[in-house]
């Protein structure tokens, strides 16, 4: 369980006539299991992609399919982690991350065991009833991800989950995320601006261009990782060090770029 | 720092009482037919409490005053608040309900009491309604406004989560809102107080205002005093209990903590 | 929200239901006799009151004339809580001194009900123009302090570094760079100022005066003239909301003319 597919997707914002095309021709499949990135420029509909499989938005053209039905309203199957964390600040960590589990009416002794699994691998054992606001950004997202992770989901949605974060706190998050898609392999769809991230934690990279918001190529960077052995460093460092990381790193700058100049003329 | 605040706040309120003797009874410069000595105001507060005055003591009155405020304000924001929610939440209930709102909102709550006191007499009922209206506006407004302030990210954090619509309500949009609902819960515990008074004021049988009102009639300055003062403690020490109700209920957000 | 934004059509249409529902219901209890017309006059009779009271003297004067006597003394109360809040705040502001000699005072006047403050009032300056103006003062002064101290507390540290450097003397400071840069506060000060000044003046009214639309419907109530007290209040509001409104346009000019909003 858990593909997401987009088949000619468009979305025009406002009146269909004088209102703002946002996607046009948005075509993607994504299978069990696969984490797929999609870069792009600011303003090129990307977080807009993902606000659809979410439910949060409607198509104007196309389908949004995921595990082959068609996406009607925002649910548990497909669980987000927004940019700015969207904690409930009124709920304790061990709440925030109870809830989802309450609303799929799942008992108290295992849901206990859930949360309490959960904390233990997003290392937040001892911050199960601190509020968010007694929390860094880190951590809060490090909730974020525990809520949506706890569900169990088919699908995984990540809005520019590291964009609030300073750099340090970053480079921990997503080595996080390496180490926990490897424990408990899902679908993702991550949404970001930043290249190296989306070629760390990606098995392929989708890069759109703006105006209209399409997507323009797709590279695997899957083959190149295995084939050059990525897993076999520690360090996100060491990873961006190797020629292979390098190379497939400036293809896609070098293709977002084309992309910036042509908005130029 | 915190040390010199309360001298010098000390040093102030202790100058206002010296400042007090010294116009009144030690220099005589203000007459006690303007405004009490210090001797008249203690020799009042022992008459209203130990004789009475205006019908009663000064603990019953203030009591039966306490009592008004405690239930009016309590029926105000208890229909208050879930309409401010409701209009907040559904725009069809809004736009069906705005418009009306729109216009008896600038009917300032005093106004209703020659009409209160026409519909319900001189007794509770006619004070209850009026204070009704002073505190139901603001607690209207301001869930209102808690609603529509709600990061937008939290509700929809919510519906991914598969919220049901109960605990939609109950779990996330009422908590959401609370800061801003205790803010109108601070201007509606104000407003209610003013209302009080004025309506006591105009026409009552016992209560503060009550006494002010009798104080005036026998022009009675220390007895004004007495009310004037029972007034202000009253007003505190509520605002001074809802404050303890808003500290332990946001305990969770940013602004409890300072 | 639970929906989307509604069209501007929908808007209205809801809007005009429920004023004629609230209208029906206001028209229909008094003409079908389910009460009393002198308990619940319709919408019909208080606005005919309104008209004939524009040219027939109630209570001693017409209508306009008791809106002229309230409308004066509320500007005369407004005046001199706006002269005296505005530079108080500002001096607490500046000065550490007044404010910690100030603000335990004021914080300890304020839980006091401006309203309260009538029998004095009325002891101090009679029940014609200053007793009123008093109470119209005690109610419109706290919001003209608070937001004059609000406002001098959060002007730019550097506007005031830059300032000191040039070697600004404490009275300029205070005339020429706090006030200006205040303003905005200000004026939302005045705002609510005149909110609570303008209910308090109808409070003071009620009790002690003798002209006025206060003392207008008092004397309504105590002749079972209902649809007179309606009418008061009907002016009361016309008049209450066109102040704020002016104050409001006010505001946002300010606001715009500083470019504080995008």
């Amino acid at each position: 369980m858990g593909s997401i597919r987009f088949e000619g997707v468009g979305k025009v914002f406002g009146n269909a006539r004088t209102g703002f095309k946002a996607l046009d021709d948005v075509s993607l499949a994504i299978g069990e299991k696969e984490f797929v990135a999609i870069v792009g420029p600011s303003g090129c509909g990307k977080t807009t992609c993902l606000r659809m499989v979410a439910g949060f938005e409607g198509v104007s053209a196309g389908k949004v399919l995921v595990n082959d039905r068609p996406v009607v309203r925002p649910g548990a199957d497909r669980a987000v982690v927004f940019q700015q964390f969207a904690l409930f600040p009124w709920k304790t960590v061990r709440q925030n991350i109870e809830f989802g589990l309450r609303n799929k009416r799942i008992g108290k002794d295992q849901r206990d065991h859930l949360v309490a699994g959960s904390l233990k691998l997003m290392s937040l054992e001892s911050h199960g009833d601190a509020y968010p606001h007694q929390l860094s950004g880190g951590m809060q997202q490090r909730v974020a991800i525990a809520r949506a992770y706890v569900l169990d989901p088919d699908v995984l949605l990540m809005d520019e989950p590291f964009g609030a974060l300073d750099a340090q706190t970053r480079v921990v998050m997503q080595e996080e995320l390496v180490r926990l898609a490897r424990v408990n392999p899902r679908t993702v769809l991550f949404i970001t601006h930043a290249v190296e991230e989306a070629v760390y934690l990606a098995d392929r990279v989708a890069i759109m261009s703006r105006r209209p918001g399409t997507i323009k190529e797709i590279i695997d960077v899957k083959t190149v990782r295995l084939a050059e052995r990525w897993d076999g460093h520690e360090r996100i460092e060491d990873v961006m060090d190797l020629e292979s990381f390098v190379h497939l790193r400036t293809r896609i700058w070098k293709s977002l770029r084309e992309e910036k100049a042509e908005i130029g003329h | 720092m915190r040390g010199r605040k309360a001298v010098v706040g000390l040093c102030a309120v202790g100058g206002i009482i010296i400042l007090w003797f010294a116009l009144t009874s030690w220099f005589g410069i203000i007459p006690a037919g303007r405004f009490p000595t210090p001797a008249q105001f203690w020799v009042a507060l022992k008459q209203i409490e130990l004789r009475g005055y205006a019908g009663s003591t000064l603990v019953d009155h203030a009591l039966h005053s306490l009592r008004l405020i405690v239930i009016s304000f309590l029926v105000a924001v208890g229909t208050g608040i879930p309409l401010g929610l409701l209009m907040g939440w559904n725009r069809r209930a809004e736009a069906l309900i705005n418009p009306v709102f729109m216009l008896i909102r600038p009917i300032p709550p005093l106004a209703w009491i020659p009409l209160a006191i026409l519909w319900l007499g001189l007794g509770d009922a006619a004070k209850v309604m009026v204070i009704w209206f002073a505190a139901f506006v603001p607690s209207v407004i301001n869930a209102h406004a808690g609603v529509r302030n709600i990061d937008k990210s939290v509700i929809e954090a919510a519906r991914m989560l598969g919220t049901p619509p109960l605990r939609m309500a109950g779990e996330v949009i009422v908590p959401a809102s609370l800061p801003m609902i205790f803010t109108g819960l601070r201007l509606s515990l104000q407003a209610s107080w003013t209302t009080l008074v004025a309506a006591e004021l105009v026409g009552a049988l016992v209560g503060v205002g009550f006494v002010l009102n009798m104080a005036q009639q026998d022009i009675y300055p220390a007895m004004i005093l007495v009310g004037m003062l029972t007034v202000g403690v009253l007003g505190w020490a509520t605002t001074f209990v809802l404050g303890l109700v808003e500290r332990r209920v946001l305990s969770w957000s940013l602004q409890g903590r300072g | 929200m639970d929906s989307a934004p509604l069209t501007l059509g929908q808007t209205l249409r809801l809007g005009l239901i429920g004023l004629f529902v609230f209208f029906g219901i206001w028209l229909l209890l008094p003409t079908a006799g389910l009460v009393p017309p002198s308990f619940l006059p319709s919408p019909i009779a208080v606005a005919e009151r309104v008209a004939t009271l524009t040219t027939e003297p109630f209570a001693g004067a017409t209508l306009p004339a008791h809106i002229a006597y309230s409308f004066t003394r509320f500007i005369a109360g407004f005046a001199l809580a706006a002269l005296i809040g505005i530079p108080l705040g500002l001096m607490m502001g500046w000065f550490r001194l007044v404010d910690e000699i100030v603000s335990p005072i004021f914080d300890g006047l304020r839980f006091i009900a401006p309203i309260a403050w009538v029998p004095f009032a009325a002891l101090w300056f009679g029940t014609g123009i200053g007793g009123p103006v008093m109470i119209i003062f005690a109610g419109a002064f706290p919001p003209c302090v608070i937001n004059a101290y609000r406002g001098a507390r959060q002007v730019d540290r550097r506007l005031v570094e830059a300032a000191e450097m040039l070697g600004t003397g404490h009275f300029r400071m205070i005339v020429d760079i706090l006030l200006p840069a205040s303003v905005p506060s200000l004026v939302a000060g005045l705002r609510v100022a005149a909110g609570l000044g303008w209910q308090s003046l109808v409070g003071a009214e009620l009790i002690v005066a003798s002209t006025g639309v206060g003392f207008m419907m008092v004397q309504a109530q105590a002749n079972v003239a209902t649809s007179t007290v309606m009418a008061g209040m009907v002016a009361i509001g016309i008049v209450g909301l066109a102040i704020d409104m002016a104050l409001r346009w006010t505001e946002a000019s300010i606001r715009r003319h500083r470019g504080l909003d995008g």
